[in-house]
């Protein structure tokens, strides 16, 4: 399954880019502090210079692939939507769980039914009632067994466990 | 002789009731994991790491993670064979054959032949660990600073050349887990690196938090990105018949490619060559070329089950070899053991048989009991364990994402680390989509910090002297391997026009 030649372009195009912007953060830091062989600095611009390297290669194997011109069946493209949404619930359940006073059961049993009906090819109303009751028996038993067998601590938050 | 000795005391720690339950926990936890498609041991074991370190019993914990890497093998063959998706590199070739078998009603007898196979391969290799141990040991001592460079760098460059499509993507993986070893507090001179003034950077970058994110992220993420192309549902099984579900023609087709896949397995596991992938292939094609029923290969040949298996399983305790001996990882699973050892201060090399010879021994004996555990708990439960492949996927799939934020959350307290560990998964969804191999990432990352310390440490000793790299002969020995391993697998393609077989030129076979 090979990905589709402007996607190959742009990664490479990015890679080349952050490998330069590394390496040259690399260099700095080495003309500041001094390089030496063996000394602290040299590791740092021995691997970005390896990925500016690695990356230009890569750019150039995906040039030579666009200019052939591959035609990709049309079944394997991916969706992004549903990527790029699970992504942002993801952060919001971490800034909840951390900044907010809803605790680990509340946050984790909202994120678990919303990631689940993101994920799911069925429609929500006929699977809310099974993923919230999965997600309320999980995050229970998890907070539970951590807290109280394990003893990590998880936020309480609002529940009185 | 001494090495029995010491295996006989190994057992006697194993089989306390504590860890025999550490082991049974392992293995039905390994099994219920390798089966749920995406998730391998090496996320399994990250995942319980601080689990692990709040029981503080290191002997226990790595008893339990040895039987979560095998248990992890023997679901995953189960998923290959009953729903076509191969978890890992390494199970790829047993779904082949085995799904074939399974849709022709033969479920059960490659699910047999797998689980056999992968037992009969698992004791005879635990044997000859149990033999080699030591004078491997013995002889790592003798191993010096560039030596560790050296093999570390041979390492990584042969996991980069074997696994993946491309050597290019490869490198590109693998200088992505570099860098990322590279983040934080240098050790010898305490300068920051690569930390962008974020305090909780310092510390460099957790191995549990790349792995959540490569693995558990990652492969939520992409597969939310393919929804509709989820495989569909497992095949039934047929009812039970014959000796263990293998008929007398089946046994007699099956104990050769054990046996064959055995002797593949543990020395590939043994070198730094990326654990399984390779051995496992290289036992299917010689079983399809030396096969009398060469008809049935593609239409579900047993021997294709039978000696891939053997093979998988086999490799795992050659792989133990140079990480218990030297600390060297040549699997991603290997060097999360190698954090995991890490974590309680252990570090594994000649010194660990010296100073935690019981540890040592109680894995290895441990090795034993998970599989003969395995065995009996794997073939009779078929049933309830093809129960496991019908959970819905978002379920599945929601319930990973809880667990590794937790996974992660746990380790650290730290949202910048989880938020971290998500920017990782957000990569590894786009490396997968454009091919890019994850494992040598990870090595990267492991290897990367040692290999680092090992050429300071040699240069030191040498006071600076470069030159110390080609005049120790097992160092040279060691980097001139390295730049072949580059070269090697190119080799093929050379002889490919001729003959679609082309892996007769890597085997040595006519």
């Amino acid at each position: 399954m090979e990905a589709s030649p402007l996607a190959g372009l742009a990664a490479g195009v990015v890679l080349v880019a952050a490998g330069l912007a590394l390496f040259t953060r690399a260099l700095l830091v080495g003309a500041d502090r001094g390089i030496t062989l063996g000394g602290p600095t040299s590791a740092p611009i021995v691997v970005t210079g390896l990925w500016v390297v690695v990356a230009v290669v890569y750019l150039g194997t995906r040039v030579a692939a666009w200019r052939r011109r591959v035609p990709r069946p049309a079944a394997a493209r991916p969706t992004w939507r549903v990527p790029i949404l699970l992504l942002g619930l993801l952060v919001a359940y971490a800034f909840v769980l951390k900044y907010t006073a809803v605790g680990y059961v509340f946050a984790t049993v909202l994120f678990y039914v919303g990631a689940a009906a993101l994920l799911s090819t069925r429609p929500v109303r006929e699977v809310i009632v099974r993923d919230a009751i999965v997600g309320v028996v999980l995050s229970l038993a998890i907070y539970l067994a951590f807290t109280k067998l394990l003893g990590i601590v998880l936020p309480a938050g609002v529940l009185p466990l | 002789m001494n090495a029995i000795a010491n295996l006989l005391g190994g057992f006697g720690t194993v089989l306390t009731p504590q860890n025999l339950l550490y082991a049974a926990i392992g293995v039905t936890v390994g099994t219920l994991v390798g089966m749920l498609p995406g998730i391998g041991p090496a996320l399994t074991i990250a995942l319980l790491l601080p689990v692990a370190l709040e029981l503080d019993d290191p002997t226990g914990t790595l008893i339990m993670f040895a039987g979560i890497y095998y248990g992890a093998m023997y679901g995953g063959s189960t998923t290959s064979i009953l729903l076509n998706t191969p978890g890992e590199s390494a199970s790829v070739a047993t779904s082949i054959e085995g799904y074939q078998m399974a849709k022709r009603g033969r479920a059960r007898a490659a699910l047999a032949t797998a689980a056999i196979g992968s037992f009969v391969a698992a004791i005879i290799t635990t044997v000859l660990l149990t033999f080699v141990t030591e004078p491997m040991a013995r002889l790592a001592v003798t191993f010096r600073a560039s030596d560790y460079f050296a093999l570390a760098l041979l390492s990584m460059v042969t996991v980069t050349a074997v696994v993946g499509a491309s050597i290019v993507r490869g490198l590109m993986s693998l200088t992505f887990g570099l860098f990322l070893g590279i983040v934080g507090i240098d050790a010898l001179t305490g300068q920051a690196r690569f930390t962008f003034g974020v305090q909780s950077m310092l510390d460099g970058i957790d191995v549990v938090v790349v792995i959540v994110g490569l693995f558990a992220v990652g492969e939520t993420l992409f597969i939310a990105s393919r929804l509709r192309e989820l495989p569909e549902k497992a095949v039934p099984l047929e009812p039970a018949t014959g000796f263990a579900w293998l008929s007398r023609a089946d046994w007699s087709r099956s104990w050769r490619p054990w046996l064959r896949g055995t002797a593949l397995g543990f020395p590939f596991g043994a070198l730094p060559s990326g654990g399984a992938e390779l051995p496992t292939f290289l036992s299917y094609m010689y079983e399809k070329r030396r096969s009398r029923n060469r008809e049935e290969f593609g239409r579900g040949a047993i021997e294709g089950v039978a000696g891939p298996e053997a093979a998988n399983n086999a490799s795992f305790s050659g792989v133990l070899v140079p990480l218990l001996t030297l600390g060297i990882p040549t699997s991603a699973t290997a060097a999360v053991m190698l954090a995991a050892f890490s974590y309680f201060n252990l570090s594994p090399g000649p010194q660990l048989l010296q100073n935690q010879s019981t540890l040592v021994w109680a894995l290895i004996a441990s090795l034993f009991v998970g599989n003969v555990l395995l065995l009996a708990l794997n073939l009779p439960l078929i049933q309830l364990w093809v129960k496991v492949l019908q959970i819905p996927r978002p379920l599945l799939y929601s319930g990973i994402l809880v667990f590794a934020t937790l996974g992660v959350y746990a380790v650290s307290g730290n949202i910048v680390d989880v938020l971290l560990a998500y920017g990782i998964g957000l990569v590894a969804m786009l490396m997968r989509h454009l091919d890019f191999p994850i494992a040598p990432a990870i090595l990267g990352l492991i290897l990367g910090p040692l290999m680092e310390t090992q050429f300071r440490r040699a240069l030191l000793l040498a006071d600076g002297d470069l030159s110390i790299f080609v005049k120790r002969p097992l160092t040279l020995i060691l980097l001139l391997l390295a730049v072949a391993a580059l070269a090697l697998p190119h080799l093929p393609k050379l002889f490919r026009g001729r003959r679609a077989d082309r892996l007769t030129v890597v085997t040595g076979e006519d």
